[in-house]
């Protein structure tokens, strides 16, 4: 069996498995909690795809993320737009925006990206919080265009509460599993083809493959735009789980926990950013209790992974 | 070869200067098809200078490059890739964390087009390239290692295999046999006239004379970015210039004796 298609079947499986958890337990939190679980996962399985795979030191996903989560948001609020039409076209914006990203980090290279980007992030997020001017008045109260510090809420959903009743977080369940099956065979596919042999020479050594015929700009594009969609959707999905969208989608805080997924996990693999994801979420279920102490937990987690195992858990498997 | 071919390279009046230093002046040559070209010269001649300049890393100040009379002084290194001309570096440049085979694909997959999304996956051809240059440099048996954790040798042996991938009709070797023993360089010379057999186009920079005469239908030496010579490989020892600047009166000496050796060796 190629690597290829055990992955694939790895997908499968792990999907098949999952699909049975709501049959089983049918407590809200749970179900909701795994819910998270596929959102976080798909964002990390695209973000490795830049960090990891192509080695583009971007951390402009959740700046991405949130690309797809206003876009869906602000579409079915102003634009009345339906759910799923609304995500679709948010996740292209969010291409649209990630090739401008691509394209500005295109000369550089290293932190200077990572720079970059979060600087991309962090004016985003303040061009969002600084808008205070009201640009409609619902009964709620004043709302800025991009939603100010409140954001937006109450712009209708996928539609499960119709269908399923009080079981409608089921139904977000399963759309949210499959959104994670696509993506995670989307990355399968990638990683082990010819695209992801362009990103993993230019990570390697970019002049060595420009001189072996792998256009830079060309595939840095390519990485940027293929890992925006799936990261697009994910966020636009979270919009219509939560029904709500805010600036939190921006913190620093966030950004760091889903960049821990991936190191622990051990990044540019394929199966590591979601074990990662997996072995956080649990931890991070773990530390609730302890309040402030999660963020330096975390924090100890990360800095011991990159120095003691900076292949990631999937990297112990491969000594 | 007939003499009536158009070169497959013209090198016409090409300078590159950095600032106020000037690498490479006013340099103008050509190499025929099939033909292999020896380029010599003290360090800081300007000869990676000029691999730089034809293989787009670092184009020219002035002057043209042609590849079949097609200009591409200015043109990508990948487009001058696709365009049929690969390269060695000095340096053992590898993708490390990759497999051999997988450095050897870059250049199957890679190599030949610049089309806009490569197949989903190999295409029988580029599987059949791989497979070919894998074997032409004897690395089949060693494909699935990383070649991060391979030896000098075969490292340098990789590179050409990722170049000869790309199917070139030129290919631009720089130093290939630097830091290599007696052996491995025979083992290199070999693999050098294999790749010549399919009639590719070879430009060699050396400084491993014995390499280089034995494999150079013709030599050119850089000194100061300007050609102080240009012929055969007999000649070098008996031009006054070339052993001043670059020989020294030992080596030259030596590779004379060398010379004499090789006339009575069965071609």
């Amino acid at each position: 069996m190629t690597p290829l298609r055990r992955d694939i079947a790895a997908s499968i499986a792990l999907v098949a498995a999952m699909a049975v958890v709501p049959l089983i337990f049918d407590t809200r939190y749970v179900i909701t909690q795994l819910t998270v679980f596929f959102i976080w996962g798909i964002v990390v399985t695209q973000w490795n795809l830049v960090l990891g795979v192509a080695g583009i030191f971007s951390l402009a996903q959740m700046a991405l993320f949130a690309v797809g989560a206003y876009g869906t948001a602000m579409l079915a609020y102003y634009g009345g737009m339906a759910m799923v039409p609304a995500m679709v076209i948010a996740s292209l914006a969010t291409v649209g925006v990630s090739l401008v990203i691509g394209f500005a980090c295109l000369r550089l290279k290293g932190p200077y990206v990572a720079l970059l980007t979060l600087a991309i992030a962090q004016m985003l997020y303040l061009i969002v919080v600084n808008d205070t001017g009201c640009f409609t008045n619902p009964p709620s109260g004043c709302l800025p265009l991009l939603g100010g510090v409140r954001g937006f809420s109450r712009f209708g959903d996928l539609g499960f509460r119709d269908l399923l009743g009080s079981k409608w977080f089921v139904g977000h369940y399963y759309v949210g599993l499959g959104l994670l099956l696509v993506a995670q065979v989307f990355c399968a596919f990638l990683i082990r083809g010819p695209l992801g042999l362009a990103f993993r020479a230019l990570r390697d050594n970019p002049g060595y493959a420009m001189s072996r015929g792998v256009g830079r700009l060309k595939y840095q594009l390519w990485v940027f735009g293929l890992s925006a969609f799936f990261t697009g959707l994910a966020g636009a999905f979270y919009v219509a789980h939560f029904g709500v969208v805010g600036p939190i989608v921006f913190s620093v805080s966030m950004l760091l926990f889903l960049l821990a997924m991936i190191v622990v996990g051990g990044m540019g693999t394929v199966w590591g950013p979601l074990l990662g994801a997996a072995v956080l979420m649990i931890a991070d279920e773990g530390l609730r209790e302890v309040g402030d102490w999660r963020e330096i937990g975390l924090g100890l987690v990360l800095a011991g992974f990159v120095i003691l195992l900076p292949r990631g858990l999937v990297g112990l498997r491969r000594r | 070869m007939t003499t009536t071919d158009p070169p497959l390279l013209v090198c016409d009046s090409v300078a590159k200067s950095f600032g106020s230093l000037t690498a490479v002046r006013q340099l103008s040559f050509t190499a025929g098809r099939g033909e292999i070209l020896g380029v010599g010269g003290p360090n800081g001649a300007g000869k990676t200078t000029l691999f730089e300049v034809m293989s787009g890393l670092n184009p020219a100040t002035s002057g043209r490059v042609l590849l079949e009379g097609r200009d591409i002084t200015h043109a990508s290194p990948e487009a001058i890739c696709h365009a049929g001309i690969a390269r060695t570096f000095q340096l053992n440049a590898c993708f490390d964390s990759l497999t051999v085979r997988e450095n050897v694909e870059v250049g199957a997959i890679f190599g030949r087009s610049g089309r806009m999304l490569p197949n989903l996956r190999p295409s029988p051809e580029m599987q059949q390239a791989t497979d070919d240059a894998l074997d032409l440099v004897g690395l089949s048996a060693r494909q699935g290692l990383v070649a991060g954790s391979l030896p000098v040798l075969d490292r340098k042996l990789l590179m050409v295999a990722g170049a000869m991938a790309t199917r070139p009709k030129l290919l631009l070797m720089d130093e290939p046999v630097g830091g290599l023993t007696h052996a491995e360089t025979d083992l290199m010379m070999a693999t050098v006239r294999r790749i010549a057999a399919t009639g590719v186009t070879i430009i060699l920079i050396e400084h491993v004379m014995r390499f280089l005469v034995a494999l150079s239908d013709r030599v050119m030496i850089l000194h100061h970015g300007e050609r102080i010579y240009e012929g055969s490989a007999a000649g070098l020892v008996q031009d006054r210039r070339v052993i001043d600047v670059y020989l020294g009166e030992g080596a030259s000496a030596r590779l004379a004796a060398l010379l004499r050796e090789g006339r009575h060796e069965p071609a």
